[in-house]
């Protein structure tokens, strides 16, 4: 944890555990392999790189790369750790695209799309429940969800706008000095 | 080349505005690349969404997918990099100093006022995903299973994934 790690060992793990981290809570591998089994941070710094990776712009796995890299081995470790996740599978889609586009979609593989796709509405569907679950403490922040999700998703809304409008909200509604510091009431 | 631009730009911002991760952006992308601007059609871009699920990494890089069907291997390489060195560039910078601002009044107030924006947008990303997948009884019941299992078992979501894709192959026939 004191000595940084050198940025080719970051991105060797991360190529690896980037590789294996396929399907819903992709975080959790990343867990496992850097706190788990090799114990190079503690369980406050992953979590703490987590929320900075959830709350900024940008895929959360991604930035997850970047924040964990970032910690490990510096900036060098930060873009090393993303490209270590991104190389591998941006490759295999250009080849499953090349294929899927090329032949076009026999009867038989359109029908297999189709439930794939099925079944990753029920994964992600999940996968937002489960993240909504520890973040939906308050009745202001259902509110902010529920009236973002309206807007953006049935209502068309767009998204830029509803960000701005909702962020200006959120913030209002959270002011420091609002219910002092003691954090959100149900 | 000036619709590859427009593309490349086009994924620049929309990777600006991925807050709470790659799925709170799926309704805006799809507004952009399928009604806008045509790269791919509705039906390609949740397959494409399916496939970036099935491999390894995030599956925002379903840019790379469209990409690829727009403008081919450059297609697929810039819509990669407009989507994510921007960001990287604005996580590493943040990074760098979170230590010091995260205690500050604002910096918790962002936090609690960003995630439940980042939920609700994810939650418009799965219905997106529903219109485009689910349309008779058949898809309906897959997710539904697709759901529980995860939900209740400590299932793999790539063999679920899987195994939904065979329910469709015997059932849609």
């Amino acid at each position: 944890v004191s000595e940084p790690l050198s940025v080719a060992r970051v991105v060797r793990v991360f190529t690896l555990t980037g590789i294996l981290s396929i399907g819903g809570g992709r975080a959790a591998f990343f867990y496992d392999a850097l706190v788990t089994r090799r114990g190079w941070m503690r369980v406050e710094e992953f979590l703490q790189d987590f929320t900075v990776a959830q709350l900024l712009p940008g895929a959360t796995f991604a930035n997850l790369s970047i924040t964990l890299g970032h910690r490990l081995a510096g900036v060098a470790g930060a873009f090393g750790g993303l490209v270590a996740v991104i190389v591998p599978g941006g490759v295999i889609l250009i080849v499953l695209a090349a294929i899927y586009l090329a032949r076009g979609l026999t009867p038989d593989v359109a029908t297999l799309m189709r439930g794939m796709s099925a079944a990753v509405v029920g994964l992600v569907a999940i996968t937002t429940v489960r993240m909504a679950r520890p973040a939906l403490v308050s009745a202001r922040s259902i509110a902010i969800a529920v009236v973002t999700f309206v807007a953006v998703g049935p209502l068309h809304v767009n998204t830029p706008l509803a960000i701005a409008v909702m962020t200006v909200v959120g913030l209002w509604l959270n002011r420091p000095g609002r219910d002092g510091a003691s954090g959100d009431r149900a | 080349m000036s619709d590859l631009l427009v593309m490349t730009w086009t994924f620049l911002w929309l990777s600006l505005i991925c807050v709470g991760g790659g799925l709170g952006v799926i309704p805006e992308m799809q507004r952009q690349v399928v009604t806008k601007h045509g790269w791919v059609t509705a039906r390609e871009f949740v397959d494409g969404y399916t496939l970036a699920q099935l491999t390894p990494g995030p599956t925002m890089l379903v840019v790379t997918f469209v990409g690829y069907r727009a403008h081919g291997l450059l297609g697929a390489l810039l819509a990669t990099i407009a989507t994510f060195l921007p960001t990287s560039l604005v996580v590493v910078l943040v990074a760098a100093h979170w230590q010091r601002v995260r205690t500050h009044p604002w910096a918790v107030a962002a936090e609690r006022a960003l995630l439940p924006i980042g939920i609700g947008l994810s939650t418009a990303g799965a219905y997106t995903l529903a219109r485009s997948a689910l349309h008779d009884v058949v898809t309906m019941a897959i997710a539904l299973a697709a759901g529980v299992a995860l939900y209740h078992g400590r299932v793999s979501a790539i063999l679920v994934v899987v195994l939904g894709g065979v329910a469709g192959w015997l059932l849609l026939r």
